[in-house]
């Protein structure tokens, strides 16, 4: 099932700006390596659970996948042969918003090539350009 | 000391600032500043090559020979990423003595699969992938070697590795290092969306509910 928060404060929320790159969460932290983004986008739940998903069936009980996103946008859309007006319309999806740089999953306990292959597969369901990044060097 | 200090040639920085150090970068330089030992901090720039190669082999002590003055021996204290996280902007070089005590971030070398490892569906995870260690300046590692074969239980924490004489850690000795967990044989391996299911299931409003709470109290 996508995720999506369990409790939030409003029920909806502004369309809101994506200027700029990722400042936090642009490197490895919990796996080996990691699959990074170079565009800026909404990702939305769905295609999140479909990363996860073309990882699993690829792994098959090996090594660890970290997911680095969590769709908490409601991004809202009127119904089909709907007149403009009468408000904003309810939430159609949620979304993770994605700037240059952030890593959207990670990978722990298999070698590199394996872990390669299997970003691979990810990023062909991701809306984003993405590229496969290791550890930052330790000082 | 665990290896041989690199020497690298640093030259002077005499114009500093975002420009300056943008067209550095593009002609093949790194940027950096000596500080430390009370005396005035230097801006220096090095070759972006050499430097990242020795710190790619885990080097963390450099003698720096700065054009027109006497060769220092510097830590790496911090180093600056750029956008994308991985490519380094600036580096961060404290005089040190030697013999001094330093805290260092040194990378974990983990070799060997545990007993319980091999088995069907276990994950094999380390969550910690570099230690803080104290140590003098001249036995700083560049990696600590763990071997992880003969260890026995699914968790391997601090505690249980053998650190190299003369080092020694004030991270918490219960922290786990290596993690062994199992993935349940009849588990499914990725369950396909259910779109009826998700539309039927929706967030709890915070404020939807005290607005709903003070109508009820009043």
């Amino acid at each position: 099932m996508p995720r999506m928060p369990k409790r939030i404060k409003y029920r909806k929320q502004m369309r809101g700006k994506m200027k700029g790159n990722a400042t936090r969460g642009n490197y490895v932290a919990f796996g080996d390596y990691g699959l990074q983004a170079l565009e800026t986008h909404w990702i939305t739940a769905r295609q999140i659970e479909a990363g996860r998903i073309a990882a699993q069936h690829f792994l098959r009980r090996q090594g660890k996948i970290f997911i680095r996103v969590f769709p908490d946008k409601p991004v809202s859309k009127k119904p089909l042969e709907t007149r403009m007006g009468k408000g904003k319309a309810d939430t159609d999806y949620w979304a993770a918003r994605v700037k240059p740089g952030t890593l959207l999953y990670e990978i722990s306990g298999v070698e590199e090539d394996i872990a390669k292959q299997t970003l691979a597969r990810i990023a062909h369901k991701m809306p984003v350009r993405c590229r496969f990044v290791g550890r930052r060097i330790a000082v | 000391m665990a290896h041989d200090t690199p020497t690298i040639t640093a030259t002077l920085r005499d114009r500093t600032g975002t420009r300056f150090s943008k067209r550095l970068r593009e002609s093949g330089r790194l940027p950096a500043v000596i500080y430390g030992h009370k005396t005035d901090p230097v801006s220096v720039s090095v070759d972006a090559k050499e430097v990242i190669t020795h710190l790619q082999h885990g080097s963390h002590v450099f003698t720096v020979d700065v054009e027109g003055s006497k060769s220092e021996t510097c830590l790496v204290k911090d180093l600056q990423f750029g956008y994308l996280g991985d490519n380094i902007i600036h580096m961060d070089l404290a005089r040190v003595n030697l013999d001094e005590e330093v805290h260092v971030n040194v990378h974990l070398n983990f070799s060997g699969t545990p007993e319980e490892g091999k088995a069907t569906g276990a994950i094999v995870s380390h969550p910690l992938s570099e230690l803080e260690i104290i140590c003098k300046v001249s036995a700083i590692p560049e990696e600590i070697k763990v071997d992880t074969s003969e260890h026995i239980g699914l968790i391997m924490t601090v505690g249980d590795m053998q650190l190299p004489e003369g080092m020694r850690t004030e991270v918490n000795p219960g922290t786990p290092i290596l993690m062994i967990s199992f993935v349940a044989a009849d588990e499914p391996e990725g369950e396909e969306v259910d779109v009826a299911e998700v539309a039927g299931t929706e967030p709890e409003v915070l404020t939807k509910a005290k607005e709903e709470g003070a109508e009820g109290e009043s």
